[in-house]
């Protein structure tokens, strides 16, 4: 079939006509501008770049897994337990004097 | 922007927006949708309007194709959108009414030549105003209205005036 020329393109280009905005867009807009903003908070969603979400999701699997191997915490001997006061296996005081008493 | 400010604005550009986009989608629902959003980002103060970088009714259709495009890539429906092909797909517009035909015609472009034709054509932008709109030099925008119009010049053939029959006689055929 022969192609159209361009006047016969144009003929039917200028009658091609879209339908005006339907009034339910007017609504629509008035709408969710009236919305208050923490309404955002309950209905809202964000877009995340998946490296960062792999990301978070690593470190959130690297801190569950380092406390989880570590353990409960050791406790200290609590001091006024006998266990707590161990004499002093080697005394060796460091005398420290000023110039003052050198020097007298 | 004040409440009075953006009522002006939306009552005097609503329609450009949506036709646009309705081109565009060839989907009043998703038309619908794009209108909204391109209003709302507006309102909201997410897209800036610079009346330097152009009137605010070229700028308003710079972020309906914007949302358009971010329709596309999330749906998938196109299988590479930067690719300016040279032949659009091929529709079987033979039983349609003209404005049907129109609407299966343009749709079945590839998008870049889909929206430099309706921006020349229905938007009565100039070239270097859809240049300076999407980036790009002037002699694309031309080498994509040309693509567009070789291909609608074909697939448009069946359509040739006085062959397209009437929608009274389409509606009688219904």
């Amino acid at each position: 079939m022969e192609p159209l020329n361009d006047r016969e393109l144009d003929h039917l280009l200028t009658n091609w006509t879209a339908p005006p905005a339907p009034a339910t867009l007017s609504r629509r807009v008035d709408h969710a501008r009236r919305k208050p903003w923490w309404n955002w908070l309950l209905t809202g969603s964000i877009r995340l770049p998946v490296p960062l979400a792999l990301a978070f999701a690593v470190l959130v699997i690297v801190i569950f897994v380092a406390t989880v191997t570590r353990g409960p915490a050791k406790p200290l001997p609590h001091p006024s337990t006998p266990t707590a006061f161990q004499p002093v296996k080697r005394l060796e005081p460091r005398i420290i004097r000023s110039t003052y008493e050198n020097s007298h | 922007m004040t409440d009075h400010d953006f009522r002006a604005m939306f009552e005097e550009h609503k329609d450009a927006v949506y036709q646009f986009a309705w081109r565009m989608t060839n989907s009043p629902a998703l038309a619908e949708d794009i209108a909204q959003d391109v209003f709302l980002l507006v309102w909201r103060g997410e897209a800036e309007l610079d009346a330097s970088r152009g009137t605010i009714r070229s700028l308003l259709l710079g972020i309906a194709r914007n949302l358009a495009w971010k329709h596309w890539r999330r749906d998938r429906r196109l299988s590479s959108l930067n690719d300016d092909e040279i032949a659009a797909a091929s529709t079987a517009i033979e039983s349609l009414d003209k404005n049907q035909a129109l609407s299966a015609a343009v749709a079945a472009l590839p998008p870049l030549q889909r929206e430099a034709l309706v921006l020349v054509t229905y938007e009565e932008m100039s070239l270097q105003e859809i240049a300076d709109l999407l980036t790009i030099e002037v002699g694309t925008v031309k080498a994509r209205l040309y693509r567009a119009r070789e291909n609608l010049k074909l697939l448009l053939a069946p359509c040739r005036p006085g062959d397209v029959r009437s929608e009274k006689e389409y509606g009688t055929a219904k």
